[in-house]
């Protein structure tokens, strides 16, 4: 079911992981950044971080020999998509979610409620 | 509201009260899991240190255990905290909350000493029941997890209660569906079996599930709760990606179990199932950045405590990297056949737990004080702001500084220790003996040290910040 990573391949291995997740999260915040300000030469960053994630996965599926498997295969698809398809749901949740933000009526921002009378301690 | 800057508990309400004294035992607990720590690391370069009096098992399992301890105390008190604002009406039950307390706080004390000066000695159902339960990190004798049981149950009775009778909110829905599982797992570290592969599986319940899971939950609601107060972030949207985020979580986070299951003699469709949902565990992670950014260009990051809020932000980062880049960097069943057990999960597990929990922890403690002290100004040009900087500072460079080097001697006990010579005894004392390894101990007693400093400067900051301050806090409407 799983083929143990060659020692050669250790520091490949820890090192493409790592960079999963940080491309993962540049991406997300370069691709966030573009759609906020709307600055189209940032959403262009954002796909090379998602470059550099591809071929990060890429290196993590040959060092942790995933390809010699159907299942492990999928996931290495299944990542490829997924952080691909997931800033831009994300960013269909934040607009959703703050559509209502600017037009509703507002509610006055309170720091401290007032002291509730309880019982005493 | 009294004078501005005294510390005066008319200030507080009822359930604050309380939970300013789970933050003050939680702050000395803290010191405590720092002190063991040193001692134990220090043990790590001097191995007759202490030997006889204080040994390394003994250190390292009240280190680890005052982390588990302090954390649950500070969770508590911040839930306590938010209580009676969220609902509206005073806690229910509150001096049952505070006899549990006492009986908390004092079988804490009573469990330390018995560790401390009952160091060796048979196991058997006494000792079970009394001494030690033989679980690591969660090795308090039965009593006491029967007693913590308990605790835990007036802990939920208090949330649940005073939401079932005040306001009903997200935050508050999310939190109380939690504490039912806070509450539950832990029951699961109590089942004993001789069998060592099914202790493991239910042990595992509690340090995943329960640590992993429902402690990231409970942040998630103080994470809502501090950035509606700290940034004026409106309720709605709070709440309605608490509602994402725990879905994505506990859509991951269940299953990614698996990755403990591993080794341990359990089926191996655990690979399959550990290595899917661990890869998928990331994704509330991206999620987190890209909200993060849209807030920050909406808000402008204006605060009413800003020692409260660059703890917030320290989370986000810390949860990122500690968890995430940490987390996946081995997670994998085909890296971690080599890693589990290492110095490598030592580094992940000091990174995640301080940048996941201990931040929120403390960024409560800011809360606290700052209403504790009768609502006084906490944001830009606070008189005395470069103590909180300075700690937040050196508990992070002391952090980054253990949990760097602990990734080095972890790097080079996979490879030696268990790639090549296969996890001998050999390969253990030659992979100990390495200079990767002893250096790697070396650097990671100086982090110690320095977050050990910020620690004692955080600890001043707590008991100073605010006093001189005559202002009142900033009104985010200005």
């Amino acid at each position: 079911m799983i083929e143990p990573v060659a020692l050669k391949d250790f520091f490949l291995t820890f090192f493409s992981a790592a960079m999963v997740i940080m491309t993962g999260g540049l991406y997300a915040l370069l691709f966030a950044y573009a759609r906020l300000k709307h600055r189209p030469g940032f959403m262009l960053l954002a796909y090379t971080a998602y470059l550099g994630l591809f071929i990060s996965v890429l290196a993590l599926a040959f060092a942790a020999n995933l390809f010699n498997n159907n299942f492990w295969t999928v996931i290495v698809l299944l990542m490829l998509i997924g952080y691909l398809l997931a800033p831009h749901a994300i960013w269909h949740l934040c607009v959703g979610t703050h559509r209502d933000e600017e037009t509703d009526e507002a509610e006055p921002i309170k720091v401290f409620s007032t002291v509730v009378k309880s019982k005493g301690v | 509201m009294t004078a501005l800057g005294k510390l005066d508990r008319a200030n507080l309400n009822g359930g604050q009260k309380l939970a300013v004294k789970y933050f003050t035992v939680a702050i000395a607990l803290f010191g405590a899991q720092i002190l063991f720590g040193l001692l134990a690391g220090l043990q790590y370069l001097y191995p007759d240190f202490l030997f006889g009096i204080l040994d390394f098992s003994v250190n390292r399992m009240v280190h680890i255990n005052a982390m588990v301890v302090w954390l649950l105390f500070g969770f508590l008190g911040s839930v306590y905290w938010l209580l009676e604002d969220e609902s509206g009406v005073p806690v229910v039950g509150l001096g049952l909350g505070n006899l549990a307390f006492w009986i908390f706080t004092l079988a804490v004390v009573v469990v330390v000493l018995v560790y401390l000066l009952v160091q060796t000695g048979v196991g058997e159902q006494s000792s079970i029941w009394l001494i030690n339960e033989g679980r690591e990190y969660i090795e308090a004798p039965r009593w006491a997890d029967i007693g913590i049981v308990v605790c835990v149950l007036v802990f939920f009775y208090n949330a649940a209660a005073t939401f079932a009778k005040g306001r009903y909110t997200g935050i508050g829905g999310v939190l109380v569906l939690d504490l039912i599982a806070l509450a539950g797992i832990y029951l699961a570290g109590m089942y004993y079996t001789p069998n060592i592969s099914m202790d493991q599986h239910w042990w595992w319940w509690v340090i995943h599930l329960w640590v992993e899971a429902t402690w990231e939950v409970l942040v998630g609601c103080l994470m809502a709760y501090g950035l509606i107060k700290t940034l004026g972030v409106r309720r709605k949207i709070v709440e309605t990606w608490l509602y994402i985020e725990v879905a994505l979580m506990f859509g991951s986070g269940i299953l990614g179990l698996g990755h403990h299951y591993f080794w341990i003699g359990t089926p191996e469709y655990w690979f399959t199932i550990g290595g899917f949902f661990s890869a998928l565990e990331p994704i509330p992670l991206v999620a987190m950045v890209v909200h993060a950014v849209f807030d920050a260009g909406h808000h402008k990051l204006k605060s009413t405590n800003n020692p409260a809020l660059a703890w917030i932000i320290a989370q986000a980062f810390g949860n990122f990297f500690g968890a995430g880049v940490w987390g996946f960097m081995h997670t994998l069943p085909q890296i971690n056949l080599y890693t589990h057990g290492t110095q490598w999960t030592a580094s992940h597990g000091h990174f995640a737990f301080f940048g996941a929990y201990v931040t929120m922890v403390i960024a409560y403690f800011y809360l606290a004080i700052q209403k504790w002290r009768g609502g006084v100004y906490m944001s830009g040009n606070l008189i005395g702001a470069w103590k909180w900087k300075w700690a937040l500072a050196l508990l992070h460079i002391g952090m980054l500084m253990m949990t760097m080097a602990m990734l080095i001697s972890g790097y080079e006990q996979s490879q030696i220790e268990r790639a090549i010579e296969g996890s001998s005894w050999v390969g253990y004392f030659t992979a100990q003996a390495h200079p990767w390894f002893v250096q790697g101990m070396q650097w990671r007693q100086i982090g110690g040290w320095i977050f050990a400093a910020g620690f004692v400067l955080l600890a001043w900051d707590l008991m100073t910040i605010g006093r001189k301050e005559t202002r009142p806090v900033r009104s985010l409407t200005e």
